[in-house]
């Protein structure tokens, strides 16, 4: 074992403000980018746990996310059926429409704006996500019942059991949803029919986006791809990680939440940094005298830089072995109050790369201390 | 046994700067150590000892003369050449054990061989060796919050002789320790001189460890006073200084 590494291991609790300052710097972008995940993830949540292998867009979306009216002509859909590996093609509607809630005596009602969509209340309908439990499936088949997530009853003032009032029709409150938070405007889901009964839904000869499921799932790629050339550009088929993908780096780029995210990892250089190089400088410092003894033996200044350099490479992996465990640890906590959160790959990587960065960096900037390491001073 | 002289020195000068004027600890100090011998340099605080032995052993650059260190004028290297010298040749002593709180004691003793070189099955063998020359075969694993002053003490030693150095320094070795301790590292010092050949330099305060002298030189005020063998020899290098009568002690 190497001395950094013996060192780090027996004196943990000197670099453990290092490892703390590195661990809260990871976090504090990695819980950001989980929490604007989750934001996507809410929104998309009935396309990705849809049984659809493959979604149809208008050909210029570029995602489900602020890109545009998505809606297709409803002579697309039986175009897909053409194709002989497809078993079933959906629309996925939603429309938005005025909520008002039942208030309780001596409050003020609730109006607000709602999204709604709808969903095939048959089983294993394409458009049925594979959370629904059996219950919210057999009351979405009640007319004039609707479901929302469990978050969004404060909001709208309702409950289980409550009637409302969508676009002046009467509704009932019939579940409550998990995993379907939406930050923001809340949800409301119903039957196909439901939708219809409330007047709301396909006109003007469009559908929403098309959710299309195989026969052969693993076949999807190659399906999408026979899709699209025979498009002429009348629509874009998409498998449903890539939609994921796409929906994702299009709330990421939008550029406030970019700005956010760019500063938080500026912050959390300059905190890491600042914090850990400190950290670093003290615990050598600390050990001047025996630095300063093996330099005494003929061990170069620059094997010395290579001991801190190692040493603070060290407290960088230690560093983001604790900002899992912290991340892990908002996850949970997150998950209880039903926020969903998600981790892209490229922004952990980016984590990685800013905790390496602020490591290294703060390596480099305690080497200075090692100069104090004159062994003619052990010599007193 | 008288041999080679191992390091030579003339005319060192060394000056420190306090607030504006200068003091010269060192002026122009002669000396000469040989193989094999233990060379004691006794002086009161403050007077040169310890900067004399930082400039015999290439830590502290002198104002003025040269060293010369196993027939190398070191003070015409630059210093990663000096650093390169201490590596192979010299061993060092220091009053404060100035060991790893985070290695074991055969770990302190490897790390410095394998900067000279050594694989690590040969530095782990070397290091043992070292260990158990000095008394320490059972402490082998044991860091030093785990061990008496006299064993941190023997641990250091170890890691000074375990790569044979022609040139041992030890400032004040014994202080911290108590009478028996501080017997069994001059003694170690002293084995190192006859069976191994190193020059071994040795600055101490310590009047008990004269027993084990060869050669023993008085240091005051920058300058040497006394140089006298323990046994009756001819001195070895003589001083312009007039010499005290320190023959009957």
């Amino acid at each position: 074992m190497s001395l950094a590494l013996a060192t780090l291991l027996y004196e943990w609790k000197r670099y453990s403000a290092a490892m703390a300052a590195l661990a809260f710097s990871g976090l504090l972008v990695l819980a950001q980018v989980g929490m604007f995940t989750g934001i996507v993830h809410g929104i998309t949540a009935s396309i990705d746990r849809s049984r659809a292998d493959l979604m149809i867009l208008a050909p210029k979306n570029e995602s489900l996310v602020n890109s545009g009216p998505n809606g297709l002509p409803e002579r697309i859909q039986p175009q897909i059926y053409l194709n002989p590996q497809v078993v079933q093609v959906e629309s996925l509607d939603g429309d938005g429409a005025r909520w008002v809630n039942t208030p309780a005596p001596g409050k003020k009602a609730v109006i607000t704006y709602v999204n709604t969509f709808d969903v095939d209340p048959t089983p294993n309908a394409v458009t049925l996500p594979t959370d629904y439990p059996e219950s919210i499936r057999l009351a979405l088949l009640e007319p004039y019942a609707v479901v929302l997530d469990k978050t969004a009853q404060n909001r709208l003032g309702t409950h289980l059991g409550a009637a409302a009032s969508l676009n002046g029709k009467t509704v009932h409150v019939r579940g409550l949803l998990e995993n379907y938070p939406n930050v923001d405007q809340p949800t409301v889901y119903m039957s196909r029919d439901t939708m219809r009964l409330l007047g709301m839904g396909p006109r003007n000869g469009k559908t929403g986006p098309l959710m299309v499921r195989l026969r052969d799932p693993t076949e999807a790629a190659a399906v999408r791809d026979q899709l699209n050339a025979t498009a002429k550009g009348g629509y874009k088929a998409w498998t449903k990680p890539e939609l994921a993908a796409a929906n994702e780096k299009a709330l990421m780029g939008e550029q406030i939440i970019g700005i956010f995210l760019a500063f938080s990892l500026f912050l959390g250089l300059l905190i890491g940094v600042g914090i850990t190089s400190q950290t670093l400088r003290g615990a050598i410092l600390a050990s001047i005298k025996e630095f300063a003894s093996l330099r005494a033996l003929g061990v170069s200044m620059g094997s010395l830089a290579k001991i801190v350099l190692e040493l603070s490479v060290w407290v960088g992996v230690a560093g983001l072995v604790a900002t899992a465990l912290f991340t892990f640890g908002v996850y949970l906590l997150a998950s209880k109050f039903g926020l969903p959160m998600g981790f892209p790959i490229p922004w952990v990587v980016t984590v990685v790369i800013l905790l390496a960065v602020i490591s290294i960096l703060s390596g480099l900037f305690s080497l200075g201390v090692l100069k104090k390491s004159q062994p003619a001073d052990l010599l007193r | 046994m008288s041999s080679q002289p191992a390091l030579i020195a003339k005319g060192l000068v060394k000056r420190f700067k306090t607030g504006r004027t200068h003091i010269e600890v060192l002026k122009a100090v002669d000396f000469e150590a040989l193989h094999g011998e233990v060379t004691m340099v006794m002086g009161p605080s403050g007077s040169g000892k310890s900067t004399l032995v930082a400039t015999l052993s290439g830590l502290l650059r002198p104002d003025a003369g040269e060293v010369s260190a196993m027939g190398e004028d070191i003070w015409s290297y630059k210093s990663g050449k000096i650093d390169r010298f201490r590596l192979d040749h010299c061993g060092f002593i220091f009053q404060g054990f100035n060991l790893f709180p985070a290695l074991t004691a055969l770990q302190q003793v490897e790390i410095i061989l394998k900067y000279q070189g050594y694989g690590r099955s040969e530095a782990r063998h070397k290091a043992a060796t070292a260990l158990t020359e000095v008394g320490l075969e059972t402490r082998m694993g044991s860091r030093p919050s785990e061990m008496s002053g006299g064993e941190k003490q023997r641990v250091a030693i170890a890691r000074a002789i375990a790569k044979d150095p022609q040139l041992l320094f030890a400032d004040e070795p014994t202080s911290a320790l108590d009478g028996e301790n501080g017997q069994v590292v001059i003694k170690l010092l002293q084995r190192a001189a006859k069976s191994f050949g190193a020059a071994v330099v040795c600055v101490t305060h310590d009047v008990r460890l004269e027993a084990y002298a060869d050669r023993i030189i008085h240091i005051d005020d920058g300058r040497i006073l006394d140089d006298r063998r323990a046994s009756p020899g001819p001195p070895l290098v003589d001083h312009s200084q007039p010499q005290p009568a320190f023959a009957g002690v």
